[in-house]
């Protein structure tokens, strides 16, 4: 049973991913997959629909290359530190083109990836009633339970044809283990039809199964693994590395206008051919800091023996 | 003592938390006052973030619902749809939001606002939408709701309703099959406003200090009824301030935005690192 399904980004997206699909994108601020969307933009993969809860930089910056078409979510912004630049850009005023929304709750979305893992075509939620949400999305079904007859809202399972998921480590096979928050992954991979696993670090199957219970999502739900270390900066992963805020200011300082953020795209996503080359860009020294702010402080247990 | 309108709020807000609550945050002044309730007079609250932290000890802010410091010294890391349906189950007793307009009852606006002649597809302002507000305002016991008192915020009608408060007065939420208890507290950096049990509408409660009462009537669209016991909000304390600056030395919810925007990954480094030493002395 050991399939070995490691590869590279840019095989695994130009081979999984084609124009039109429906995209879901793992983590939230932690363990975003940054790193796939920088290579969605290189390959210039077109006309996305976007199914997720909450996201920052990952989502954000599919939106500002003009490769989204749709979003059905509960929440695009760069939270705290600014706004959704890129977001509001393309909803108020087109640019660089008008994306259609589609609001739901983050309950609402995480209960449309349940259905989808599940197999179910919907699941009522008992949110969203008295407010414009379900006013707004046709998707979104208000009726009386046929039980008890207490208002309910359904939504449909969520199916994306194509799945990003960075976590902290995997084997070959795809067997991925996560530590710290989950957010709605553990589903989100179920509910894909194709799964692209990124990780800091490719760890041998023994080690997997010295803790188990970290195996988030086994390796049949699983595609093509990748090993990419800061695949999810300038975000953070638990337990490996903090925030890298000072980068997050300078791109959220060039997004103030189409053409910055573009210039800067140019500059952080175009101009390199490896991951390497962006890593190395960034300078040795400053990721070892964010890796020491992180671990000093946090990290995965050792467990010698079980 | 000198102090900040910000400070101001966030004392406000987390006084609001009681000892042995589980209390569901969301982004932003909620993120710091949570933290400080635990530091101050809620040592055994449980704070639960929705990207699936649940009881964390963290060493500095958590920048969002899902930062890595949502789970540092947790009791649990799990889902988002599963800490987002405890709440729908009824375990929350407080939650905790935000807000960018809000109505007379309690209803929030964080999706659009739409504007004259635009749509909900295009409109004026984009917001980023519910989160996990909704689900909140739905099924949490109580909502502490903290945004600031500015034009345009507290409206007489909303362009979109996000999330719940009493809907169009009482009954409503009942009539809905809402769970939970609605709004019951809005802070702001001028003053706290409370809901009548009755009428469901949101009054005047009480005032910050310096403020009066006819600077808060000029920032409200609609009529705003004033309570009969108008109180003075409590000031932060000393220890209050000192907490919230060494648990966000960068003021990134205490402000001094110009600060940081020049800061160098070199400061950013430094302050953070002491940041962690001087928390990790208080677990």
């Amino acid at each position: 049973m050991s399939v070995n399904k490691v590869t590279t980004l840019a095989e695994a997206v130009q081979g999984l991913v084609n124009d039109h699909d429906t995209v879901a994108l793992g983590g939230i601020l932690s363990r975003e997959p940054v790193a796939c969307s920088y290579e969605l933009i290189r390959q210039n993969k077109k006309e996305l629909t976007l199914i997720v809860d909450s996201h920052d930089e990952s989502v954000e910056l599919l939106i500002g290359a003009g490769l989204v078409k749709k979003v059905e979510s509960a929440y695009v912004w760069v939270g705290v530190i600014g706004s959704g630049l890129n977001f509001r850009r393309a909803v108020e005023k087109g640019l660089p083109k008008h994306i259609e929304v589609e609001d739901y709750t983050n309950l609402a979305i995480g209960m449309r990836f349940l259905a989808g893992a599940l197999g179910v075509p919907f699941l009522p939620v008992m949110s969203m009633s008295g407010s414009d949400i379900p006013k707004y999305n046709d998707k979104i079904i208000s009726m009386a339970d046929p039980y008890k007859g207490q208002p309910v809202n359904l939504v449909p399972a969520a199916e994306p044809d194509v799945a990003f998921i960075h976590v902290q480590r995997a084997d070959k096979m795809g067997n991925a283990q996560i530590w710290g928050m989950l957010a709605n992954d553990v589903n989100i991979a179920r509910a894909a039809k194709k799964l692209i696993i990124t990780c800091e670090e490719i760890i041998p199957t023994s080690e997997i199964r010295k803790i188990p219970n970290m195996t988030q999502i086994p390796h049949y739900c699983v595609d093509a693994v990748v090993e990419l270390p800061f695949g999810a900066h300038p975000l953070g992963v638990a337990g490996y590395y903090w925030l890298d805020t000072p980068f997050r200011r300078d791109w959220l300082k060039a997004s103030k206008t189409q053409e910055g953020f573009d210039a800067w795209v140019e500059e952080w996503v175009l101009s390199w051919d490896k991951f390497e080359e962006y890593l190395q860009k960034l300078g040795s020294d400053r990721l070892a800091k964010l890796r020491k702010l992180e671990r000093d402080n946090y990290q995965i247990p050792r467990i010698e023996n079980y | 003592m000198n102090y900040t309108t910000q400070e101001f709020m966030v004392s406000a807000c987390s006084r609001l938390i009681k000892d042995n609550e589980c209390v569901f945050i969301g982004v932003g002044i909620p993120l710091l006052a949570g933290v400080v309730a635990s530091k101050i007079h809620a040592p055994n609250s449980v704070l639960i973030y929705e990207a699936g932290g649940i009881g964390a000890i963290s060493r500095r802010l958590p920048w969002s619902i899902s930062d890595n410091a949502t789970t540092d010294n947790a009791l649990v890391a799990t889902e988002l749809w599963r800490v987002l349906g405890d709440v729908q189950r009824g375990y929350i007793d407080v939650a905790v939001i935000g807000g960018a307009q809000i109505d007379k009852f309690g209803n929030l606006n964080t999706t659009a606002i739409i504007g004259a002649g635009k749509t909900y597809q295009r409109p004026t302002t984009r917001l980023p939408g519910s989160g996990g507000a909704n689900d909140l305002a739905s099924s949490a016991k109580r909502v502490l709701i903290v945004m600031r008192l500015e034009k345009r915020k507290f409206v007489e009608k909303l362009d979109y309703i996000t999330s719940p408060g009493y809907i169009a007065g009482p009954g409503d939420r009942e009539k809905a099959g809402l769970r939970g208890g609605g709004p019951e507290t809005v802070i702001t950096n001028k003053c706290i406003f409370r809901f009548d049990p009755l009428t469901k509408e949101m009054y005047l409660d009480e005032l910050f200090p310096g403020v009066t009462v006819d600077e808060v009537k000029a920032a409200v669209e609609w009529d705003l009824k004033v309570g009969s016991n108008l109180k003075q909000v409590e000031p932060p304390t000393e220890g209050e301030v000192e907490i919230m600056h060494r648990i966000d030395p960068l003021g990134v919810v205490l402000g001094s935005k110009s600060k940081q925007e020049n800061q160098s990954f070199e400061e950013y480094y430094k302050i953070m690192k002491e940041c962690y030493e001087s928390m990790a002395l208080l677990i």
